[in-house]
């Protein structure tokens, strides 16, 4: 119910939206706001009525999303395609005027449009965020078919389309951070959805809190930017932020904004030292993992540095603080997937160092890499989560992998599509992971971040083996599962397992047809040209790039590009095999029996590593002293303060007071006259005071 | 409007509907106060309607009758958009309490249904008055019902707390007086007109007051206006007198009486006395920028709920003192329109707290829990107000709160920083307290209610319906206050840009700002040393919990 009548409004006022575009919006004035409005009206329609639904309250929601996503596919295609009105450069539209704070015609004042853009990169944020949206959705009708919350369910996700869709479609800042918050909200109320559980509504309110630090810096970016150029606009913003030699003349230097603005979106991207929240928000339920926390809302951030590039190009220095928590990121999370026993916090943490893939590709200036990382891990890893959720609701709701094993042949669907989205997270050609980590790597190495690529080949070893360990440990050997449990062991209904096939198509797909007709495997068919993502984002791109003043490195595939391939698919074997050989396979040609000892050796070797890893690097031991134990002193000092300082100053000024008064009570005589001349003497004192400070 | 006097009509409904309240039969008292107050909640929104926001005079309606003419003095009311939305913020507030109280006030019914009107007509009074003596008469009628309310139909210890709002209001109030006597003097002794117009606001604005006078008059001024927001460190009074009002004083206290001191800053201290106010200005800041993060801080270890609510007041309003003193145009639009949320907001979640202490006699966030599991309405309603305070976009609360940083920002980008950072504080007591409430098992405390522990009843509802639709309308449309109030911003900036600061000697701001710093280290080096060595002064009986075993903060 919060403020997201918003787009009603929207769909109200889209006759008189004034664009930006030369040639009117025509009916994508109407088209544009319906994508956020349908999900919408599916919020509120669910949230009023949903209760008395029953068994069908997803049809509403669920259909609001599917038409939404109709509609979403058309407008990204023509964007992408360059139709009119989008053109090169995206089109806009305002909606009205929300915040007019001083005459809006004068300097100074504080006016905040309400619009929306879309241009390439938006465009593929929609594919992205409207398309796993809409398998989740339908996911969740098998998923949650058993919980009374149904209609809830359906109604918070919607409401976190709403808020999702409105981030990737604002063309303002200021109506970014609505969004960036609505999503947070959404994520709480989705997190913390079995109230019932302690843990569950725990964890929401950490994901909340950890993630309102990050916001703190984006508002103050968004204040600075305001105070440096007076507008709130994005494109115009960053016109103005980046226009030649106007930097001189900002209140706020350009390095501050893009670290302010890179706060927000290391908190909503969960990297470190903001990572804490994200492996607890495995509490929520198992869709909402693989839409929220590992599709959608986590690459907030990346597509907000990536939107504002040439901010983060006019601070260079910036770019390397990017660049280094990203990959600083990558590698902590993926020394913590190694170890972990609960299979959707493997997941969580593979998601945490994917992430930070992103943005060390963004803080090298890769940015087409980033966005390409960006779309292939959605899809393979909203394919992991939902899998990893088929797994848990065929064991009856067990996460621990370590009561797991031997599943491969009772749910063959989930298995296969799994085994699908490890081997292209671990980098293995041709599935799509592989051409969009390699394009980060490579990109990488060739802009002279070598110690980037180094630590993300270490990465790539990593990934590779923790997600095989995660295929063993659920799928091959022999089987752990509860005996009284492992009878009732079942494949998903095919709402669930439909949904899997599906994702596993771009899974498989995705990388090869976004990065034709160019390298690498363009050159080697005999195409020329671009690859088709880096085609459609050239325009975004551009001024960020110009600013930094990178020039394209020719393309070797026998030369240096080879090599780094060759040096990425190859640890990835060695990850993968490795894993293979301590957690079991039992191919037909290869028949490895899972050998617990072997593993308990291996990490005896290296007990602080093991420990480490385990206990995961005991940042949450960290925060819990510093803000539960110091913190927790400080206010309960400033409370013994507010009531032994503050409060008893007050009550002995009282006291003090009274005690004079008693005293002063002698002096009533009960004679009338000594009043009146005690009233005569105050006037007098009183006028001649006054009389005092008047004169001067 | 064609010289009925309808702002009077607007004030003094309350007090006719008071007047057949008392002569009527108790079992009518209920309606004719819903209906009086209904009354003039529905005169006050002609007054919206009437209202040009655009006009050149900044005052409409303006009633005028000579009162005291050898002083000056004039019963002279009028409203710019300021006041207005003032105005109907409290008759909107005050017909929505007045129905919250139809339940749980049992006894005397017709004697608080008197009090609670005559306490609109002295907030309505206080927004309109127009004269300065007038004024400080509106200003006083508002304490005698409220001492009353929180004394008569309060808690367990409300002697204690009413007294205590009692005396602390009025030594401001009385400071206030002095200070407004003074600047008649002043004004008659320069003016050529003499008395004429000595205490008219219009025509006190318009003087040039002597520095030192207005130094200590602003200081008069600002102390019973600190006093009443309530500005660190003056605001001690208001967890105590919250803690121990009934539900709808609570309401009332927070959604409109704290206002009281907000609006006399910007409608007189400011105006009337900008040199001392911009020399002030750095001070303010200071202390609302402690009011803010320590308000928030002290809120996160509260054990009771009307605390909790009471101590994020006081970070609430010191976003609100701070807009006000950045001077600049998004620093007051936030600070008024975080008046006006605030109200909203705050009102709605100390209803809350009345719904379930209804039904527990407890306010014990401790004793609470698993509430979501029987009471769903009630967990949603409380989920979104919380939120709502939280700042959360998208409702009305976020849009003060960031104009007021964006003024902060243009101000200062630390003064911004520091109080941005309540953002993640109010986040934390607001879910902190939501969780241990809604979520988790029902606590065995709630389970031995039993069936009393009754979802919202529709009077409940209703009570709560307006308010949340304000937040919802006011978030997507500020405007509506925005524009209502740009006169009011426009000249009150004006005004204050007038004038240059007062020059004061660096030794004498020294001294004034390094002995309260020094009072306060050596009373906690002697009060720690008295409480470590168990010599301590006994603890209050409302002050619960010692900070050695206060609830840890964030679990």
């Amino acid at each position: 119910m919060s403020g997201l009548d918003l787009p009603l409004a929207t769909i109200l006022g889209a006759t008189e939206a004034g664009s930006e575009g030369a040639i009117g919006g025509g009916p994508w004035d109407l088209l544009i706001p319906l994508i956020i409005a349908l999900p919408l009206a599916g919020f509120l329609f669910t949230a009023l009525v949903g209760r008395r639904l029953g068994k069908s309250a997803h049809l509403v929601p669920v259909g609001a999303i599917g038409l939404a996503w109709l509609i979403g596919m058309w407008v990204a295609f023509n964007a992408l395609g360059g139709t009119e009105p989008f053109g090169e450069h995206g089109y806009g539209q305002t909606i009205y005027t929300w915040i007019a704070s001083g005459a809006p015609d004068q300097a100074g004042a504080f006016v905040v449009d309400v619009g929306f853009f879309v241009d390439n990169l938006t465009a593929c944020l929609l594919i992205v965020v409207l398309t796993i949206g809409l398998l989740v959705h339908v996911y969740s009708i098998g998923y949650m078919s058993h919980d009374p919350g149904y209609w809830r369910f359906f109604a918070y996700l919607n409401l976190f389309m709403v808020s999702m869709l409105l981030l990737v479609l604002a063309d303002s800042f200021l109506v970014v951070f609505v969004a960036w918050e609505l999503v947070g909200l959404s994520s709480y109320l989705l997190i913390g959805f079995w109230k019932h559980k302690r843990s569950a509504a725990l964890a929401a309110k950490k994901a909340f809190i950890v993630n309102r630090v990050g916001d703190v810096g984006f508002a103050l970016g968004i204040m600075a930017i305001f105070v440096n150029v007076g507008t709130l606009n994005i494109r115009h913003a960053i016109e103005l932020l980046t226009a030649e030699g106007a930097a001189a003349s900002f209140p706020i230097p350009m390095w501050i904004v893009a670290l302010l603005i890179f706060a927000g979106a290391m908190g909503k991207s969960a990297q470190f030292p903001l990572h804490v929240w994200l492996p607890d928000a495995m509490e929520g339920p198992t869709p909402v993992s693989a839409l929220i926390h590992a599709a959608t809302m986590v690459n907030a951030g990346v597509y907000l540095v990536a939107r504002t590039n040439p901010i983060f190009a006019s601070a260079p220095d910036v770019m390397v603080v990017v660049a280094a928590i990203g990959i600083f990121t990558a590698i902590l999370a993926a020394s913590i997937a190694m170890t972990q026993t609960d299979i959707k916090r493997v997941l969580a943490y593979s998601t945490l160092s994917q992430l930070g893939y992103m943005f060390a590709a963004l803080g090298v200036g890769a940015f087409t890499a980033a966005i390409f990382h960006l779309m292939t891990h959605g899809f393979f890893k909203g394919l992991l989560f939902l899998g990893s959720g088929s797994v848990i609701h065929a064991v009856h709701e067990e996460q621990d992998m370590r009561k797991m094993g031997g599943l491969a042949k009772k749910i063959p669907h989930t298995y296969r599509t799994m085994l699908i989205g490890s081997i292209a997270i671990a980098g293995i050609p041709p599935l799509a992971g592989f051409f969009s980590k390699d394009e980060i790597l490579g990109e990488a190495f060739k802009l002279h971040f070598e110690w980037v690529w180094a630590i993300g080949i270490v990465v790539a070893v990593m990934t590779a083996f923790y997600m095989f360990r995660l295929i063993g440990m659920t799928f091959w050997g022999e089987s752990r599962v509860d005996p009284a449990i492992e009878p009732h062991v079942h494949e998903s209904p095919s709402v669930m397992t439909t949904p899997l096939w599906i994702l596993a198509v771009p899974t498989v797909l995705l990388g090869l047809v976004l990065s034709l007709p160019g390298p690498p495997l363009g050159p080697l068919l005999g195409l020329e040209g671009p690859g088709l993502l880096h085609h459609w984002l050239e325009p975004v791109f551009h001024p960020g790039l110009v600013i930094l003043g990178h020039k394209e490195a020719e393309y070797q595939l026998f030369g240096i590009d080879g090599a780094l391939i060759g040096a990425s698919v190859a640890v990835a074997t060695i990850g993968m095999v490795t894993a293979w050989r301590l957690f079991g396979v039992n191919l037909r040609a290869i028949n490895w029996r899972p050998d617990p000892e072997r593993v308990r050796r291996l990490t005896a070797r290296v007990p602080f590593l093991y420990r480490a890893s385990l206990n995961k690097w005991w940042f949450d031991d960290l925060n819990h002293l510093l803000f539960m134990t110091i913190g927790g002193r400080l206010a309960a000092f400033l409370w013994w303060f507010d009531r032994r300082v503050v409060d008893d100053t007050v009550n002995d000024v009282a006291a003090t007071t009274v005690g004079a008064g008693r005293g002063l009570g002698r002096i009533q005589t009960g004679r009338v006259q000594n009043y009146a001349l005690g009233i005569a003497v105050g006037l007098i004192v009183m006028a001649g005071s006054f009389l005092v400070l008047a004169a001067r | 409007m064609n010289g009925l006097p309808i702002l009077s009509i607007v004030v003094f409904t309350p007090l006719i509907g008071a007047l057949l309240v008392a002569v009527a039969p108790s079992r009518y008292a209920r309606l004719l106060a819903l209906a009086a107050s209904l009354m003039a909640w529905a005169l006050s929104l002609l007054l919206l309607i009437g209202f040009d926001p655009n006009s050149a005079r900044q005052f409409q309606f303006i009633d005028r009758v000579p009162w005291i003419p050898d002083f000056g003095i004039s019963y002279k009311l009028g409203v710019d958009g300021l006041s207005l939305i003032l105005v109907v913020l409290t008759t909107t507030l005050s017909w929505i309490s007045i129905l919250a109280s139809f339940s749980p006030i049992k006894d005397r019914i017709k004697e608080y249904m008197v009090s609670f009107l005559i306490l609109e007509v002295g907030m309505i009074g206080v927004f309109v008055a127009l004269d300065t003596f007038l004024f400080y008469i509106f200003w006083e009628i508002v304490l005698v019902p409220m001492y009353l309310i929180i004394g008569i139909w309060g808690g367990t210890n409300r002697i204690y707390a009413t007294i205590k709002f009692v005396l602390y209001t009025l030594i401001g109030s009385l400071l206030m007086l002095v200070a407004i006597l003074a600047t008649a003097f002043a004004f008659q002794s320069t003016s050529p007109t003499g008395w004429q117009g000595a205490f008219d606001f219009e025509q006190l604005r318009a003087a040039n007051f002597d520095p030192t006078l207005q130094i200590f008059a602003f200081l008069a001024f600002f102390l019973a206006f600190a006093i009443k927001v309530p500005m660190f460190p003056f605001h001690t009074w208001l967890p105590d007198a919250h803690v121990q009002a009934p539900t709808a004083g609570s309401v009332i206290l927070a959604a409109v009486m704290l206002k009281l001191g907000a609006y006399g800053l910007i409608r007189f201290a400011l105006p009337l006395f900008p040199a001392a106010a911009q020399t002030f200005a750095p001070v303010i800041i200071v202390l609302s920028l402690i009011a803010i993060i320590y308000g928030a801080i002290v809120a996160l270890v509260q054990p009771d709920l009307k605390k909790l609510v009471a101590y994020s007041s006081v970070s609430h309003m010191g976003f609100v003192t701070l807009g006000i003193f950045v001077f600049n145009t998004q620093g007051m639009d936030g600070a008024i329109l975080q008046m006006v949320n605030h109200g909203l907001i705050t009102g709605a979640l100390f209803l809350l707290v009345g719904v379930i202490y209804e039904r527990t006699h407890d306010r014990t966030i401790a004793k609470m829990g698993g509430v979501a599991g029987v009471m769903p309405v009630y967990a949603v309603a409380l989920g979104f107000f919380v939120f709502a305070s939280g700042g959360l976009p998208g409702l009305s609360g976020f849009v003060g709160e960031f104009l007021v940083l964006i003024g902060a920002f243009e101000y200062s980008p630390i003064v911004a920083a520091i109080a941005t950072f309540a953002m993640i504080l109010a986040a934390g007591y607001l879910l902190w307290m939501f969780q241990r409430i809604a979520f988790g098992e029902l606590s065995d405390f709630l389970k031995g209610l039993g069936h009393h522990l009754t979802d919202m009843t529709p009077t409940e509802i209703l009570t709560l319906g307006p308010l949340a639709a304000l937040t919802v309308v006011f978030g997507l449309f500020p405007g509506l206050v925005l524009d209502l109030v740009r006169n009011s911003v426009t000249s009150v900036l004006a005004d204050v840009a007038r004038q240059e600061p007062v020059v004061i000697p660096p030794q004498t701001a020294l001294i004034a700002i390094a002995l309260p710093i020094l009072y306060a280290l050596a009373r906690v080096i002697w009060v720690a040393r008295a409480d470590l060595t168990g010599r301590g002064g006994a603890e209050r009986p409302d002050s619960p919990g010692e900070p050695g075993h206060a609830v840890e903060p964030v679990s």
